[in-house]
């Protein structure tokens, strides 16, 4: 574990029991690497798993014109 | 080019041609507030979700419906997606505040609301597949309606445009091109995850019994 100080999140998280042990271990081992590359890792990975999830449920399919939102 | 606005006004580009239109996230928060959370701004329903790209709060009284009629319910911490399925035309009413916060001008306006579908993941990846299944000209109809009987109506839905079809469209092309259309708006909205179509079924054995001779 890193000695450079942890916000309260990060040990809330590691305690939690609905945590899961890939989190755990995956923001154990990020704790010990330079934030900013861990950081910039952990954005990359959300985005390639998000990929991932889209493609492998399909989310996807179709051919969307999206609008604004609403002002109220 | 097609956009949305975040909490902070600034404008995401969503790519029309990737049919982005399905925002993923996790359900951080949700209720009624001020528009932007402004004291002047009017009342409103947010949804905070926290995104591969960062945190993402949407806009919208129809947020509300969505999200405590969603079929799912979710709650917080739900991996979910949003996604509007309609926009409908609605005359609001802007006023104008002073700094103590009573009305001292207002204006009907034209304008347009949004109507959103909330849910787990799960739900959008069950509705694709709803919707491959419809596409599919060859899907054997018993068995799709087996493995997901809330398609009933709606197959019942392509099956009624196959009739009318049948009936005004003497064009063999033409009828095939007809039924394309409507498989693919009717895959479409399900995939989309708007409500499924609701086609009343009538009650057989009733029906027998109401056709039966009176001795």
């Amino acid at each position: 574990m890193s000695t450079v100080p942890a916000p309260a999140s990060v040990q809330s998280l590691l305690t939690d029991g609905t945590s899961s042990e890939w989190l755990k271990s995956a923001l154990e081992t990020a704790l010990q690497r330079d934030p900013v590359d861990a950081l910039n890792d952990a954005l990359l990975l959300a985005g390639v798993l998000e990929e991932r999830l889209r493609l492998l449920f399909d989310l996807d399919g179709l051919e969307e014109t999206p609008g604004k939102e609403d002002r109220v | 080019m097609p956009e949305s606005r975040d909490s902070s006004g600034a404008t995401r580009d969503l790519d029309p041609r990737r049919g982005r239109d399905l925002l993923l996230g996790r359900l951080k928060a949700y209720g009624a507030a001020h528009y932007q959370f402004r004291a002047s701004g009017d009342p409103s329903y947010y949804v905070k979700l926290l995104t591969s790209k960062g945190e993402r709060t949407l806009w919208g009284k129809d947020l509300e419906r969505a999200i405590t009629e969603g079929q799912t319910r979710p709650q917080i911490g739900d991996l979910v997606g949003a996604r509007r399925i309609s926009r409908e035309a609605v005359t609001v009413t802007a006023r104008q505040r002073d700094r103590q916060g009573r009305v001292i001008a207002q204006e009907e306006r034209h304008a347009h609301r949004t109507r959103w579908v909330i849910e787990k993941v799960t739900f959008f990846a069950e509705r694709a597949r709803m919707a491959r299944r419809l596409r599919d000209e060859q899907a054997d109809v018993r068995a799709s309606v087996r493995a997901h009987p809330e398609l009933k109506s709606t197959f019942l839905t392509v099956r009624a445009a196959e009739e009318v079809a049948a009936r005004r469209i003497a064009n063999p092309e033409d009828r095939e091109r007809f039924m394309e259309l409507v498989r693919a708006a009717i895959a479409g909205s399900v995939h989309k995850g708007e409500p499924l179509p609701s086609v009343p079924l009538a009650d057989r054995a009733a029906k027998r019994k109401r056709e039966e001779p009176t001795r």
